[in-house]
């Protein structure tokens, strides 16, 4: 079993002349096709007037991540770092990082992506933005 | 035999080890297409819109051409139409890009109905985003005033999408009438296992060294396209295993879908048993199995996953355990075994039968009268017996499915 981090952010687009995002970590103890468990899950928002660049996402995963008791490598998709290649992205952050490769990495991911796209669906809600 | 140039295009992003390996996989199915290779030719750029390469480049390879007189261009990139309308102009000389490449050597080898619609299918769909641009370009001269050859080009496109249609619906009732083979096999107590992984890693040996078969397996990509499904004994319990197509890098989705009927073998198995062919390198290995990873991602649902490390008569215990070691975190339940020497035969079919759907075990007393021998016949059909004794009641012991023993239970229960 391996422990990694699952990282999705939603909301990379303008709303109301600003970025909304929510960051989504998962901590989850993986095989190399099923999740044994899931330890934890956090979520985070930023705002941002401009677009997100390359350093401002690793400064949003960096932070999200840093709030986990659980260690692990981080598991991203290329997307995330607009396909930069794997070397340059780690060469910007403090922890191990990887690109996404197994099944289980890509389900870890996808739970992510559901924390982060349902949670800045709610605060967008509770923001009264439409 | 055919003579062909290969051409490819680097990213210039990209680092040498994997144009390389590019390189190899367009040499290897120019070869199982039935080419001989008779030169090459590569450039590292930015893809051009009008040549895909650099003009310069492009006559270069005019030259080449003309020189040599090969009977096609194949090109490892993706090309437009008017890529293809420009360089064959050019060059004088047929160009085709590697899906098209990959469809010559499935439509080469379909043999079946349902082979020949798939690839026919597959060829419908690389061409009607195409459709309305060839007619354009053939009839550029021809174009008699504002408006002219509309209608030509929207009915061909409309003919391909009517043609389109009709094999979708055919190989539908096909499919239709394989689910319910699969499903009639299912209720017959057979657990499915599916051979998956990528092109030549040595499946359909695995599988004839398993079954004791003898279908077709060659060094070369693409031997099989047909899945072939034969029954193999696991530890007491009936398992089928399929033989089916590999994968390769860069399938477009198109082509998974025009497969998907084949590839479905893969995805609604009890086991897959993920094939690698653990004589290459590491990194060649990692990259095929992620190509694998990739391609099952969509498609498998909970399915039970045995990694098996083919091959490894042609490797050491040392190279074997390392690669193994390094690759754990891609290869799930992993199990090394030589098809062609048999080694790991038996592990294998113990990681198998672990995986397997569970089954439960049950005593049942059932009256000696001609209908409780019948029910003991069907459960000797449907499960695996491990006890009986015939006394003034048959007493017996056996493990199946919730279903069959539900059943037996009831039936019992209709006897007393």
């Amino acid at each position: 079993m391996f422990d990694i981090i699952a990282v999705d952010i939603s909301g990379r687009h303008k709303v109301n002349d600003e970025y909304l995002m929510v960051c989504a970590a998962v901590a989850a103890s993986v095989t190399a096709d099923h999740i044994e468990k899931v330890n934890q899950i956090v979520l985070r928002s930023f705002r941002s007037k401009s677009a997100p660049d390359v350093p401002f996402v690793v400064k949003m995963v960096e932070t999200t991540v840093s709030e986990l008791q659980f260690g692990g490598t981080i598991v991203t998709e290329a997307g995330d770092f607009y396909n930069k290649p794997q070397w340059l992205i780690n060469s910007m952050f403090t922890q191990d990082i990887k690109y996404q490769e197994s099944l289980s990495e890509r389900r870890c991911i996808e739970i992510a992506h559901h924390a982060s796209l349902s949670s800045r669906k709610l605060l967008l809600k509770e923001l009264g933005i439409q | 035999m055919m003579r062909a140039v290969l051409v490819k295009r680097n990213e210039p992003r990209y680092e040498d080890e994997k144009n390389e390996l590019q390189m190899n996989e367009l040499r290897e199915l120019a070869g199982a297409a039935g080419y001989e290779v008779i030169s090459e030719m590569t450039q590292t750029r930015n893809p051009d819109r009008k040549y895909h390469l650099g003009r310069g480049k492009v006559e270069e390879l005019a030259q080449i051409v003309s020189d040599l007189k090969p009977d096609k261009i194949i090109f490892h990139n993706p090309l437009s139409t008017m890529q293809i309308y420009n360089i064959s102009e050019t060059c004088r000389c047929e160009t085709i890009d590697k899906f098209q490449l990959i469809l010559e050597i499935f439509a080469t080898r379909a043999t079946t109905h349902r082979s020949k619609l798939q690839v026919e299918l597959a060829r419908l769909e690389y061409e009607l985003p195409r459709a309305r641009a060839v007619i354009s370009i053939l009839k550029k001269d021809e174009r008699p005033g504002f408006m002219g050859l509309g209608g030509y080009e929207d009915s061909y496109a409309q003919d391909i999408k009517n043609r389109m249609t009709r094999i979708r619906n055919e190989l539908d009732s096909i499919q239709k009438d394989n689910e319910s083979l699969r499903a009639h096999r299912h209720s017959k107590g057979f657990s499915l296992a599916a051979l998956a992984g990528y092109t030549n890693a040595g499946k359909s040996t695995l599988f004839n060294a398993l079954v004791d078969e003898t279908v077709e397996s060659k060094n070369m990509l693409f031997t099989t396209l047909l899945p072939t499904t034969r029954s193999l004994k696991v530890r007491g319990r009936d398992i089928l295993v399929t033989d089916t197509v590999g994968f390769i890098e860069d399938l477009p989705h198109w082509m998974v879908d025009a497969f998907r009927s084949t590839l479905d073998e893969i995805f609604l198995a009890d086991v897959v048993l993920l094939v690698v062919d653990s004589s290459e390198p590491f990194e060649v290995i990692r990259k095929k199995l992620l190509v694998c990873h990739e391609t099952m991602w969509d498609q498998l649902q909970e399915v039970a996953i045995v990694t098996v490390f083919n091959k490894i008569d042609l490797i050491t215990d040392e190279e074997l355990r390392e690669k193994m070691d390094s690759l754990v975190y891609l290869a799930p339940n992993s199990v090394a075994v030589s098809a062609k020497t048999g080694f790991g035969f038996e592990e294998l079919k113990e990681q198998i039968r672990n995986l397997l759907p569970e089954w439960k075990r049950v005593k049942l007393t059932i009256p000696l009268t001609e209908e409780g021998m019948s029910l003991v016949a069907w459960i000797y059909d449907e499960g695996l017996v491990h006890d009986i004794n015939y006394t003034d009641v048959i007493s017996i012991d056996f493990e199946a499915r919730d279903k069959v023993i539900n059943k037996a239970i009831s039936l019992v229960n209709e006897l007393l």
